[in-house]
């Protein structure tokens, strides 16, 4: 039951991360998490200094809360957009253990460079 | 062009490295080496290699150790010997998640400009391809590869 539960876990995991990547994979919505992630705003704040329609921006907006890594409030008639900073340490934790794993690999493939060089 | 303009997030790892880009590009390439450094696992251990180098073509490594067996696998996107190597990459370290694997070597003299860039697919649906058969798939790779170079 215990190692059922575990895949769930880490099926579910790698779709968050997966959706956080997609999420990333754009200019324009890295834009929108380098703005909020100053401070939190208005819909209409956010839009306003993209060359593109309300309409264009809220899709990429709606893209970035279905991964998580944005959150919406209402506050009175506003709607306040929020980084949830969680999200990206996933992100972060991926680049650091795949660089971590490469450097390692490296590490070995020019000790057996070295090696191969002595051979001769 | 910076790669991570378009895929998002990308791991990218330059080294200068004291040997020549033929040699690396066969530590990389022929079974025989690559089980000499691709395990992560210390000490002996029974590693199993396969490759076949060719766009499109698979290669494998299967490396057990006591009470622990590890795959990664992948296929060629393009093979561009010595200069240029991209594959797909799935295994523990990606969570069963394809990702694709660059690697390009740039001969200065004795030594060699390794550049090794790593980045998850964009798409769900290139994700998928992994499952269900490399063709489109690979020629929309080898596309967008080409167009970098």
């Amino acid at each position: 039951m215990i190692e059922t539960e575990a895949r769930v876990e880490a099926a579910s995991r790698a779709a968050r991360l997966n959706a956080v990547f997609a999420a990333l994979a754009d200019p324009t919505r890295r834009a929108i998490i380098e703005r909020l992630s100053h401070s939190e705003a208005r819909v209409t704040e956010v839009a306003e200094p993209f060359d593109m329609s309300l309409n264009a921006v809220s899709k990429h907006i709606r893209v970035l809360e279905a991964s998580g890594v944005v959150a919406r409030r209402r506050r009175g008639r506003d709607h306040i957009l929020s980084v949830n900073t969680h999200s990206l340490d996933e992100v972060d934790s991926w680049i650091d253990r795949t660089r971590r794993y490469w450097e390692t690999r490296l590490d070995a493939m020019e000790r057996l460079l070295r090696e191969l060089k002595t051979d001769h | 062009m910076d790669r991570s303009e378009m895929t998002g997030p990308v791991v990218q790892i330059r080294r200068r490295v004291q040997a020549g880009a033929e040699q690396i590009f066969d530590l990389w390439t022929k079974p025989e080496l690559m089980v000499r450094w691709m395990s992560p696992f210390p000490g002996a251990v029974e590693c199993k290699a396969s490759c076949d180098l060719r766009p499109g073509g698979a290669f494998s490594l299967v490396m057990s150790t006591e009470g622990s067996i590890r795959e990664v696998s992948g296929a060629y996107v393009l093979v561009d010997r010595p200069r240029k190597l991209v594959f797909t990459w799935i295994g523990p370290l990606t969570n069963n998640v394809n990702t694709l694997v660059t690697l390009e070597l740039n001969p200065q003299g004795d030594e060699t400009d390794l550049v090794l860039t790593h980045e998850r697919l964009p798409t769900s649906a290139i994700f998928e391809g992994h499952t269900r058969g490399w063709g489109i798939i690979l020629d929309h790779l080898a596309e967008a590869v080409s167009k970098d170079a």
